[in-house]
């Protein structure tokens, strides 16, 4: 990969921050946008806006086709079987929750069990909490081991016919550990349990297959992949999506409506109540291409290395705390750490100075800092944009960070 | 805006060796409050003895400007009457705010006057004061 010509396509890349030049190491956030996204956005309001799926003229042929275009990048990108089973969300978290109150409203019952992960974000936690609350379904938690990985024996004896669904974070949002999804799915299915994967952190960094894979549910969202935001993706097997009641009503998402009878939509629409956010949806689509056009593999090679070299230059730091695994092999893009003595606002507020941007704070992974006895961390996310000059800058403000807090006792 | 505005040496004074960082035996009001967004917490627990703040005493964990913050902010109100306290939290307010204050009232306190250039940093600044103004509501 040439990264100095990939820069060139991401123009805030290009910026001064504090009068030096932007390092941006904040991915897991958000990821920032090349011209051909930004270009793709301006490119519908230019000439063909108009609302899908509804107009007989033109424009509206037109953006309907890029809109169900959009659909089908998706389905080539996470390998679905069917553009039926990719519905458009607002991110991932409303993918989640679309799960939490159609499917799992209609499934759990009191005494049901739901698996969830010690990495979740909150997103893929709090609405099954929400759920077993209002159901009294109980919820039981895969701890994690030592070295930043699931406990698999304690997963393997969670699991039991109680089990009715399992939520596991593809990729820690904090650990950056890649977990083995595809065992811990199959295992799940044994016991009859739908599984629903999260994968805002995964999709952006590793090829997704969901004919590997065979979970039930998939939920991704498009401004970690340099998409734009407000726009997300919920993959549900067919025969998910066909059982599913509707989550939201409206426009769109009907056949018919008469005053004493109503006919849903077919799938996809059927769950894409409204005007959709097509304009996200296209803007995904040129994300997409992007990141097809290096590879997903090209990119998950990259960042590997660059996670390599950063854990091993960022151990260098006095008194630094590296979460998660030390074995490369096992995460990608991302490194959270504490410095003794120095709060990870404060590191954040001295990198902020050298124009480098990290994340510092609970990460929306609350459970999970209790579970390393902390309140907050520091973390460094990259992305295939990123180069060595760049960790080697942010090592040197760490450095800086720890040297003006001093050596504490 | 430079670092070492931010981090004065006084604060990092505070935040390392705080002064009033543990437990009452006897509290007559506590409370808490957490910056939901980063994780700094904090709680503050009063004895009082009259109209006067008795003894003041705060706890928990966060950045060195939340820390430094309640160290320096339960310095400045031990032993005042508590209309003084709030006089002295309503000019820290006022100087978090990029306002006019009056500067003999807040003591040391001033050495967070440059937190107002690190618009992120004023929660971490005022969280002190917020869960001090709960435990002085407790007072009857």
């Amino acid at each position: 990969m040439d990264i100095e010509k990939i820069r060139k396509d991401f123009p805030v890349l290009s910026r001064m921050v504090r009068d030096r030049p932007l390092v941006y190491l904040d991915n897991a956030a958000t990821t920032q946008k090349p011209a051909a996204v930004i270009e793709a956005i301006t490119g519908l309001y230019r000439n063909y806006n108009a609302n899908v799926h509804r107009g007989v003229y033109l424009l509206a042929e037109e953006c309907t086709q890029a809109y169900e275009d959009s659909r089908e990048a998706v389905r080539r990108f996470i390998n679905a079987g069917s553009t039926e089973e990719i519905v458009f969300t607002r991110n991932a978290t409303e993918a989640l929750n679309l799960i939490a109150y159609t499917w799992a409203e209609a499934n759990l019952r009191a005494g049901d069990e739901i698996v969830v992960t010690i990495m979740e974000h909150h997103s893929n936690y709090v609405p099954w909490f929400r759920l077993a609350r209002r159901k009294g379904a109980v919820i039981r938690i895969v701890p994690a081991r030592k070295d930043g990985e699931l406990d698999m024996d304690a997963y393997r004896s969670l699991l039991s016919s109680r089990t009715k669904l399992v939520g596991i974070a593809h990729m820690s949002n904090v650990f950056g550990t890649i977990n083995p999804v595809k065992e811990m799915i199959a295992l799940a299915h044994r016991q009859g349990a739908a599984v629903v994967v999260d994968g805002a952190q995964s999709a952006p960094h590793i090829r997704i297959d969901m004919q590997d894979l065979d979970c039930d549910f998939f939920a991704l969202s498009g401004h970690k992949m340099l998409g734009p935001t407000g726009i997300g993706v919920l993959y549900a097997k067919s025969s998910y999506f066909k059982s599913m009641e509707p989550f939201l009503s409206g426009g769109e998402m009907i056949l018919r409506v008469t005053l004493d009878d109503i006919v849903y939509n077919d799938l996809p629409w059927k769950f894409e109540a409204g005007t959709p956010n097509y304009e996200g949806a296209i803007g995904l689509k040129a994300a997409i291409e992007y990141l097809e056009a290096l590879g997903m593999d090209t990119i998950e090679a990259y960042e590997r290395e660059l996670t390599t070299y950063a854990l091993e230059k960022m151990r260098t730091v006095p008194d630094i705390f590296v979460y998660g695994p030390s074995d490369p092999s096992k995460k990608c893009g991302i490194v959270a750490f504490n410095i003794r003595g120095v709060h990870s606002h404060d590191i954040g507020t001295i990198l902020d100075s050298e124009g480098i941007a990290i994340r510092a704070g609970h990460h929306c992974a609350q459970p999970l800092m209790i579970d390393c006895g902390v309140s907050a961390m520091a973390r460094a996310s990259f992305y295939f944009y990123n180069t060595r000059q760049e960790i080697d800058m942010l090592v040197k403000a760490l450095n800086k960070a720890k040297g003006m807090f001093g050596h504490v006792a | 805006m430079s670092l070492e505005e931010l981090f004065k040496e006084i604060i990092i004074e505070h935040y390392q060796h705080p002064k009033n960082h543990g437990h009452l035996d006897h509290p007559d009001a506590k409370s808490e409050g957490s910056n939901p967004l980063c994780g700094d917490e904090l709680q503050m627990e009063i004895a009082f003895e009259g109209d006067r703040i008795k003894d003041v005493m705060f706890s928990g964990n966060g950045c060195s400007i939340s820390q430094s913050a309640a160290s320096l902010m339960t310095e400045a109100i031990k032993g005042k009457a508590v209309g003084d306290a709030r006089r002295i939290m309503e000019e820290y307010k006022h100087m978090l705010q990029g306002s006019t204050y009056n500067a003999d009232m807040l003591g040391d306190l001033e050495a967070l006057s440059d937190v107002k250039k690190f618009p992120a940093r004023v929660k971490c600044a005022s969280l002190s004061m917020a869960v001090l103004d709960q435990a002085l509501q407790q007072k009857k």
